[in-house]
């Protein structure tokens, strides 16, 4: 059968949008948030074929799945977490917790275990994270001893703990790291299976409705078969395959989470009169806390949907993409969530209004499947290896092909963008030939420069090809001033951050500096700056009325 | 039995604002939905398809971009979809939109029953049903709440003023449906979405149709738009403002002024 | 598509008219996309006559000087107990006796039903000129083929210029068949009816918007318009005075047996009913945000003996049952007294509200466009004030 078109797509989130719509209100959310309650009944419906069968996306065709690819996927999560952070997060555990058997499974297993998740709507926990072996993963201290019978395996006794999985206390097939003798492998544990227990639900600041729990295994065994991929020591490749991946859904979580958050704030600013007029006709109002927060949220989404798209066509990898849609998106999107409230003074900080919840929900978008600070060196260290096997041409090459798009296309930020990215290739190769990045700090910032230099990049690039990123309420042309806005930011927030970074390490003179990351020309590009800002400013008023 | 479901894509009402200074309406980044009255229509349908295993096909005229209700229907179980999309068809009041749809259901040429919204919300005419049963010389039933067919006869709640009637008619027929006050439609699930993919969809254009090509869309509707302008609203009242204890006693004393408290 | 002329002069006053976003200035001309629905909005727009609908070849062909007089279709209602004229027709009948002497030309009222003649002169005192009387048992209950049948006889007879029919169930029903079967215009649901050049000028609002639309058939013949309750209102011109009375026997087609009532019910008395005449009304907006915003509305209408209602907005949020609705989609309402509460004033509201007398609204929003239409306006919150005045009543009656 067909892959799924936008029109299909459509349908898909608004089914999602109508389900919400009617089963899940403010006021309902608020109560399980308070109780620190899971809608269990919720996720059941959420997964009934009947109603919605949203887990179908994860589950190829063969199995009775929908095959989902990654636009519908993500576009699934952003949705899922303008409804409720949590709840998404309990469906995304699934599609997580399903990851390593879709990457590492053999036919049988595919078959076996995918058919009982499609058919009997399960919950799937994805049981990685321990105490000391977070993102990295190396750390392991879960084991599985082999368990032979005449000189065969035939399974594996499991022991250690677990702790923060999500869907933790509520699974009903987990997928769990363990080290086996030949390396850290992937065990299918089915709940119930004798020695292996779940910790009480934790006491969280915010995806409240989403239950997380500790995972303990006192010698549980599991027969040969649940090894996935019948071979021991592919669990870190497995785990490391999908992580461009999986980072992109946990973007696109801020990315609905900053969304849902600004846009109550303007929705309220509409209405909110003061001084004669409503909050959100005020320029200050908007160019502070509204503004720039969709702006970079757009910039976002662009960058998800590329990203979606590539992995499309290239199925896996993409590590850097999926760590810096996922930078992006969730910083953005957290940051937009607390202006949000901000933008709504006292009411923001009430729990009558959404938004004081998104904040507490969206922070963990910052910190789960890697921590910012995580993905700044994931980033770093990618594109720090294309920086020196270029000798220093990677981001040149880029500014080369953004130019040539600003002169067919003046309007989409391209120059800004060109120069933020050679401003970028001078100050990597300054941090070489000064061996800056033996200080830690310098290269999490380096993660964050190139994160910026390369998300305004493919927006000018997108807005420049004539794009409206799916699932935008924007037209081109508002597409268009954004991209400028972020390009002109990026550029100079990569020649002054950079420039504060090798300054403060000292050793170089500053005027040189100044002159070779050019922020003069930085600085002249931003003219019409504040012009373009309004102008999203007004079609923002125009799209989200009260 | 064959039954036709006539629908439209409309603006979601819910979310359309009003521009404040011309009074037109702002489109930008409202979504369109199915129209619900068409979408009551379309369940009840599949509601007589699921007890006779009727065929259901859906048809609707429009813009390329209301491909999607099409699509929305087949996801909820309609066998068949027919746009009809073809700048000839622009500019069409309801009676050229009657004569239109009409003469894609002479195309279809097997039907027992033609079901409609008794009208869309973006144009609150109630026209078009009425007008679609005369140019197929067949029988109507206007603003029905329920519908019921063996394949020989069709039995309806039709409202009337005051009350209802619940009345009976020889097939073919054309009902058009009111949802009633409490109506939340059904949406497909993920499933069944993606396997709408694979449903028939044809495309006609006015060539396709055996009609009169001077009675379609502009040239064929008889009415024209002379003038449009906002509301002119009585001269401007007493304007009343203040803390509410103060408000609260000047509406008391009008209210005495008035003789509406005696 | 709209056309443009070389006239067009960029000023962009049809840009923020289209009500489809159609068109947009490319080069400082206008420029239509392929959202123009040719609806013809921006036509009357234009300052220098630069737009234009494409002429078509049908238009003004037709002889239409044979066709004269301004017709009312008058509705028997019937309770399940007794018959009477619909208020609506003889309100039809007061306008349409204003249109047919702007017209010079007679006012006629068509009748139909079963021992129809004791209504004769309640109708001729509402101005009818004449009445075709078309009487027979088979006319007792609305048949769509029997009525349809016996509106194109006469109509092809006596060719009238225009045909007025009230907005009701049995109104809705049949004018659109009549419509299809002449080749001739029907604006539904008009909110005003007037003459300009021998025409008839239909206003009604348009395009789901706040905005009017003058909708006129200048081709063809008879031009038609549905009208619902309250839009106007009734008035004796010609007490004691009877019209002529042309009594039609027309038969009864054999397509009419192929719809059959089978059973009538009648609800005891509607909350529309008790709306639709209600002396003083009380109706809440999205404003009142939540049911008990609107039991202040119950406490306040008790206490002025009036009904409750609720906006477009209110009932779409559940507050209140669909048939509570006052305004064009809902219930038109003409009350001695009728008060606004958290209601913003969608056109689709206030047509159907300002025939009341004393309106008096309450919003937040200065700039509500229900002050439009109140003779008393309060800048405030609704939730806040009433049950003020609810004790502030109280005490003023006590006294």
């Amino acid at each position: 059968m067909a892959k799924n078109d936008l029109i299909t797509r459509n349908l898909m989130l608004d089914s999602l949008k109508q389900y919400a719509k009617n089963r899940i209100s403010h006021e309902f959310l608020r109560q399980q948030d308070a109780k620190n309650e899971i809608p269990l009944d919720i996720l059941k419906e959420m997964y009934d074929h009947d109603i919605l069968g949203v887990h179908l996306l994860l589950i190829p065709e063969e199995y009775g799945g929908l095959s989902g690819q990654t636009t519908e996927i993500y576009r699934v999560c952003e949705q899922l977490a303008r409804i409720d952070l949590g709840i998404a997060t309990g469906v995304f555990a699934t599609f997580l917790g399903s990851d390593p058997l879709n990457v590492g499974g053999t036919a049988e297993q595919k078959a076996k275990w995918f058919k009982k998740i499609a058919q009997e709507n399960k919950l799937v926990a994805y049981g990685a994270t321990e105490a000391d072996a977070g993102s990295d993963l190396v750390s392991l201290r879960t084991r599985a001893d082999r368990v032979e019978k005449d000189g065969k395996i035939v399974g594996y006794k499991i022991t250690g703990s677990k702790m923060w999985i999500s869907n933790g206390g509520v699974a009903d097939i987990y997928t769990v790291l363990a080290l086996a003798p030949g390396g850290p492998s992937w065990f299918i544990v089915e709940k119930g299976t004798p020695g292996f227990t779940q910790d009480a639900h934790e006491d969280k600041h915010g995806i409240r409705l989403s239950n997380t729990a500790g995972l303990a295994f006192d010698e549980v065994y599991v027969p040969a078969e649940n090894l996935i991929g019948l071979e021991e020591g592919k669990g870190l490749l497995q785990a490391q395959a999908v992580f461009g991946y999986t980072r992109l859904m946990v973007a696109a979580f801020g990315l609905g989470g900053g969304e849902e958050a600004v846009e109550t704030a303007l929705k309220y600013a509409q209405q909110r009169i003061q001084a004669g007029g409503p909050l959100s006709e005020k320029q200050g109002f908007m160019l502070k806390l509204i503004t720039p927060h969709y702006t970079r949220l757009e910039a976002a989404r662009a960058y998800i949907d590329w990203t979606a798209k590539q992995l499309e066509v290239n199925n896996h990898g993409l590590a850097t993409e999926g760590a810096i849609a996922k930078l992006y998106a969730t910083e953005s999107g957290n940051k937009a969530a607390e202006d949000a409230i901000q933008a709504m003074g006292g009411f923001g900080y009430t729990k009558e209004f959404a938004v004081e919840k998104i904040k507490r929900d969206v922070k963990i978008t910052c910190i789960y499947e890697g921590t910012s600070e995580v993905l700044e060196m994931t980033i770093f260290r990618g594109r720090w290896q294309e920086h020196l096997k270029s000798r220093g041409q990677y981001y040149i090459k880029q500014a080369e092909e953004l130019d040539a798009i600003h002169l067919q296309h003046p309007d989409v930020g391209a120059d800004s963008a060109a120069l933020g990215m050679r401003a970028l290739a001078h100050i990597l190769e300054d941090c070489r030939v000064q061996k800056l990045t033996r200080h830690q700090y310098i290269t999490f910032m380096l993660g964050d420069l190139i994160c910026e230099a390369e998300v305004a990049a493919v927006f000018a690039k997108q807005c420049a090809a004539g794009i409206v990123t799916e699932g935008s309420r924007l037209d081109l042309n508002s597409l268009k001033m954004m991209s400028r806005v972020t390009a002109r930011l990026s550029a100079f927030k990569i020649a002054t951050e950079g420039m504060r970074l090798i300054l403060g390490v000292g050793g170089v003179a500053a005027a040189e500096l100044l002159q070779a990351v050019n922020l003069t020309a930085i600085n002249e590009k931003m003219a019409g700056l504040i012009e373009d800002q309004d102008g999203v400013s007004a079609k923002l008023r125009e799209i989200f009325k009260a | 039995m064959n039954i036709i479901v006539c629908i439209k894509q409309v603006p979601d009402s819910a979310q359309v604002k009003i521009d404040p200074q011309t009074g037109s309406l702002i489109r930008a980044g409202v979504p369109s939905i199915l129209n619900p009255h068409d979408h009551f229509a379309l369940e009840k349908a599949l509601a007589i398809k699921a007890r006779t295993g009727a065929k259901v096909t859906v048809l609707s005229m429009g813009p390329d971009q209301a491909i999607a209700v099409l699509r929305l229907a087949l996801a909820l179980g309609a066998d068949e979809g027919v746009l009809l999309s073809d700048p000839t068809f622009a500019g069409a009041d309801t009676w050229a939109t009657a004569y239109t749809l009409a003469h894609a259901v002479k195309k279809i040429a097997t039907y027992d029953l033609i079901l409609c919204g008794q009208m869309a919300i973006d144009g609150d005419t109630a026209q078009t049903g009425p007008e679609m049963a005369y140019h197929l010389n067949i029988p109507q039933i206007t603003f029905c709440e329920s519908v019921d067919s063996d394949g020989q006869q069709v039995i309806v709640k039709k409202l009337i003023e005051g009350g209802h009637q619940i009345m009976e008619a020889d097939l073919p027929v054309l009902i058009t449906m009111t949802m009633p006050i409490d109506y939340a439609p059904k949406y497909p699930s993920f499933l069944a979405a993606h396997q709408a993919q694979e449903k028939p969809i044809s495309i006609w254009k006015a060539g396709d149709l055996e009609a009169d090509s001077h009675k379609l869309g502009l040239e064929g509707s008889p009415t024209r738009v002379s003038r449009i302008f906002p509301p002119a609203g009585r001269a401007k009242g007493e304007m009343i403002t203040g803390t509410a204890e103060e408000m609260a006693a000047k509406f008391v004393e009008i209210l005495k002024k008035e003789s509406f408290i005696k | 598509m709209i056309q443009v002329s070389e006239k067009c002069v960029g000023c962009g006053k049809c840009v923020s008219t289209c009500p489809f976003g159609a068109l947009s200035l490319v080069n400082k001309k206008a420029t239509a996309s392929s959202a123009c629905t040719m609806c013809g909005a921006c036509v009357s727009v234009c300052p220098v006559k630069a737009l234009s609908l494409p002429a078509t070849a049908t238009a003004s062909q037709n002889d239409l000087s044979a066709f004269k007089g301004v017709w009312v279709f008058v509705e028997i209602g019937d309770d399940g107990k007794t018959q009477k004229v619909r208020s609506v027709s003889l309100e039809l009948l007061s306008k349409g006796r204003e249109l047919a002497d702007q017209l010079g030309e007679e006012l006629c009222a068509v009748v139909m039903g079963q021992g129809i003649v004791k209504f004769m002169a309640e109708i001729s005192s509402y101005g009818a000129d004449k009445i075709y009387a078309v009487n027979g048992p088979a006319y007792r209950d609305y048949n769509t083929a029997a009525y349809a049948n016996a509106m194109i006889t006469l109509i092809n007879k006596y060719k009238p210029s225009a045909i007025l029919y009230p907005s009701t169930y049995v109104g809705r029903d049949l004018a659109p068949r009549v419509a299809a079967q002449l080749f001739s215009g029907l604006t539904a649901d008009c909110t005003n009816l007037s003459v300009a050049d021998g025409l008839l000028i239909s206003t009604r609002p348009a395009f789901g918007g706040n905005i009017l639309a003058d909708i006129k058939c200048p081709d063809f013949r008879p031009q038609m318009a549905t009208v619902r309750p309250n839009v106007f209102k009734k008035a004796v011109t010609r007490p004691g005075t009877m019209a002529k009375i042309i009594s039609e026997p027309i038969a009864i087609p054999t397509e009419a047996g192929k719809v059959r009532i089978v059973s009538k019910q009648f609800d005891e008395v509607t909350e529309l009913e008790k709306l639709d005449e209600a002396e003083v009304v009380v109706a809440g907006g999205r404003g009142m945000k939540d049911a008990a915003g609107f039991a202040v509305l119950d406490e306040l209408a008790a206490q002025l003996g009036g009904a409750v209602g609720a906006s477009r907005a209110a009932i779409d949020m559940g507050l209140q049952p669909k048939e509570k609705q006052i305004g064009q989609s809902g219930v038109n309402i003409a009350a001695k007294l009728y008060i606004a509460a958290g209601i913003s004033g969608a056109v689709q509201h206030t047509v159907g509200v300002e025939h009341s007398d004393v309106i008096i609204g309450i919003n937040k929003d200065a700039n509500a466009s229900i002050f439009n239409i109140c003779k008393y306006g309060f800048v405030g919150d609704a939730r806040t004030l009433l049950p003020k005045v609810v004790d502030g009543i109280k005490k003023a009656k006590g006294k």
